[in-house]
């Protein structure tokens, strides 16, 4: 028995070429159906953590799944806005813990997210470093974000211009990193969080300057008069909030007009929820939509499974008329060997072990094509679900 | 002897322990207070139910941040009770959990008195603005710090909803107390009539709307000799409103008291109470500066 396993292994060794492409053809075919399936089911288990754990959005009108992606995603470039205003109603209503959300803007690609403190308790983000949001101008950024750009609590990191070309546009806000989060294995691991008026600072709806009632603002002032105070164009607007001037730092109007994209809404239990879907149902008029993640997701993702269940059997086909031509590689190869087999007979080999030859030979075949095949199923598995999340995020 | 001193050692130790919460294992829900009135009256309304807590704060409360270990402790309190009416304009710039904060005079909005205009200013694109606020010593009216007593309550109830009938008992003895403070402050200022009143800062709007007091503010500190443009303009102010009694939030320098004698007017110390008293309580103060009022109507 030895003798003919000892010889398949040496057959195929010496046909290294032939045996290289009945490998790559088994291993293809297992791993292609496997592969899609597992990917497709461990994205699917990932998004739908995150969105499980989110109860429930409030944004604006428009798709909800755009609404859902840049609430747990931040990916979006330019997300539609609420006012504050739809925060201060949610949370009024007593039903939920509202949590705003500000994510438009970037730090060197991470997304900025203005949100409170409640979002790190929501989230359970534990700090590795440093403190919370303290002071405006403060930002606390994920784990992703301090490996990738070798920053750390005390350091700086400098907003992103929305365009290049909006020279006019508001000037990039420096923001003292106050600590780290540890790494959570979500999209909060690549984004910077800044208190939401730090948000309206970068976004230029608040600002801090000189006092321009004081004498040392005489060469800012283009006019004084009775009341009212017009500065020229060399005022000095504060381009850092630090401890020394953020006292100078105001909003000019009404806070409730100011923007947000979303806001979180944690219900403490169903029938609160469910209170406040009835609200926004009943409300036609409300320029602002309730999107429940987890309900959102759930439609993608029957989409995405119908679309995986026809390209998985288009695999499945195609992995049949694979076991086919192998079929027929190994009957023309027997074909081919009639003259070794009858010689082996000739030396007294009987015919069972000519049979174990050759099935020694498929053995090996598809035994190290699973190999293959569970290695690199292994390998998507681990890289694949996060190089998918990650492209979310961006 | 001996005995007896060894076991005024142990009493000893354990009142100190039982003080600073060694023995008793802590477990009290922590409540922060912007100004010592607010602190004053959750003190009274908890007893010892709630560990209220006042920042160490130099000066005058109105004016101070919290410094990133107070802003720690700020956002781990269970409750942060302001005085409101933009009292607290650190809020702008420090995050805390909004839920844990209460504002104690947002029930209070249509008695909250709007600031004189401040100064438009105007740059850039966004056209004219201006700074404008509200006065914020709401506890200078006894109405008013009934008012904010009453939602300090409702926010201890939430936080310890088994020590409402507490709470309620203790509310209605602190109400008692401020009524008859608003009738013995009422009693002085009737008695001050329609005489002019100036006053070194402007912080005593609600007392002057409270007690109807003919008052104008100028912008003087007690520790400060004033400027001669600051003179003049008080001198143009007496012009039209011929003031004998200058109310101050702390003793002025005696330069500054013996200059407004010798133009005829009354120096007498109101302290707002804005922040801890070094002896006495909000009460104490009041009643304080009370009798310093009685004492000066008699001199007018």
């Amino acid at each position: 028995m030895n003798g003919a396993l000892q010889l398949g292994w040496r057959y195929l060794a010496y046909h290294r070429f032939k045996t290289a492409v009945l490998l790559a053809s088994v291993t293809l075919m297992m791993f292609l159906p496997a592969a899609t399936r597992l990917l497709v089911e461990d994205s699917a288990q990932a998004l739908n953590a995150r969105a499980a754990l989110t109860p429930l959005l409030v944004g604006a009108k428009g798709s909800q799944l755009e609404l859902v992606l840049s609430s747990l995603y931040f990916h979006a470039e330019s997300p539609p806005e609420i006012s504050y205003q739809v925060f201060k109603d949610v949370r009024d209503t007593e039903l939920v813990i509202a949590i705003p959300l500000h994510a438009r803007f970037r730090a060197r690609d991470f997304p900025v997210v203005g949100t409170s403190l409640d979002y790190f308790e929501f989230r359970n983000l534990e700090l590795a470093e440093g403190r919370l949001l303290g002071l405006l101008g403060e930002c606390v950024i994920g784990a992703g974000v301090a490996r990738k750009l070798g920053i750390g609590a005390g350091d700086s990191l400098v907003t992103s211009p929305e365009t290049v070309f909006d020279l006019a546009g508001v000037y990039p806000l420096k923001m003292k990193v106050a600590g780290v989060f540890a790494p959570s294995g979500t999209p909060d691991d690549e984004a910077v969080f800044v208190d939401v008026r730090t948000s309206w600072v970068i976004q230029g709806m608040g600002h801090g300057h000189q006092d321009l009632a004081e004498a040392s603002a005489g060469n800012a002032v283009l006019s004084r008069g009775e009341g009212a105070i017009t500065a020229n164009a060399s005022l000095v607007q504060y381009n850092e909030i630090t401890p020394q001037n953020v006292r100078e730092f105001h909003f000019h109007g009404d806070t409730g007009g100011f923007p947000l994209t979303a806001v979180i809404a944690v219900p403490p239990d169903e029938k609160n929820g469910t209170l406040l879907r009835g609200r926004y149902l009943d409300n036609k008029e409300s320029s602002e939509q309730l999107a429940v993640p987890g309900a959102v997701l759930d439609d993608l993702l029957e989409t995405v499974f119908t679309v995986q269940n026809y390209v998985v059997l288009g695999l499945l086909i195609l992995s049949l008329a694979t076991v086919a031509v192998i079929v027929l590689v190994f009957l023309l190869s027997q074909q081919l060997r009639r003259g070794e087999f009858f010689t082996l007979r000739r030396m007294g080999a009987s015919r069972a072990f000519i049979a174990l030859l050759v099935a020694s030979e498929i053995v090996f075949v598809f035994a190290a094509s699973l190999v293959l095949a569970a290695l690199m199923t292994w390998t998507v598995r681990a890289w694949a679900t996060k190089l998918l999340l990650s492209l979310m995020t961006f | 002897m001996i005995r007896n001193a060894s076991l005024y050692v142990l009493l000893t130790v354990l009142e100190c322990c039982l003080a600073t919460g060694v023995v008793r294992g802590d477990d009290r829900p922590v409540v922060y207070t912007s100004n010592y009135p607010i602190y004053f009256f959750a003190t009274e309304i908890a007893g010892s139910e709630v560990d209220v807590r006042l920042p160490q704060m130099e000066g005058d409360p109105a004016y101070w941040a919290p410094n990133s270990d107070q802003t720690a402790e700020l956002q781990a309190a269970n409750l942060v009770l302001l005085n409101g009416a933009g009292y607290e304009n650190w809020l702008n710039f420090v995050s805390l959990h909004e839920e844990r904060l209460v504002d104690t005079s947002a029930g209070l909005a249509d008695s909250l008195l709007p600031l004189m205009e401040a100064a438009v200013h105007q740059h850039g694109p966004e056209g004219e603005h201006s700074h404008v606020g509200t006065a914020f010593t709401t506890w200078l009216d006894p109405k008013l710090a009934a008012g904010q007593a009453h939602a300090i309550t409702a926010a201890l109830v939430k936080l310890k909803p088994e020590q409402e009938a507490g709470f309620n008992d203790r509310l209605a003895r602190l109400q008692r107390r401020l009524k008859q403070l608003d009738l013995d402050l009422d009693q002085v200022f009737t008695a001050l009539g329609d005489q002019p009143v100036v006053f070194s800062h402007p912080v005593y709007q609600y007392l002057e709307s409270r007690y109807s007091i003919n008052g104008r503010s100028v912008h003087w500190e007690p520790d400060a000799v004033p400027n001669f443009r600051q003179w003049i303009d008080f001198q143009k102010l007496l012009a039209g409103h011929p003031a004998k009694l200058m109310i101050w939030e702390g003793e002025p320098l005696p330069e500054v008291s013996d200059k407004l004698a010798q133009q005829g007017l009354i120096s007498v110390v109101f302290d707002p109470a804005g922040n801890r008293p070094e002896h006495g309580d909000y009460f104490e103060v009041m009643e304080n500066n009370r009798q310093r009022l009685l004492t000066v109507l008699g001199m007018l």
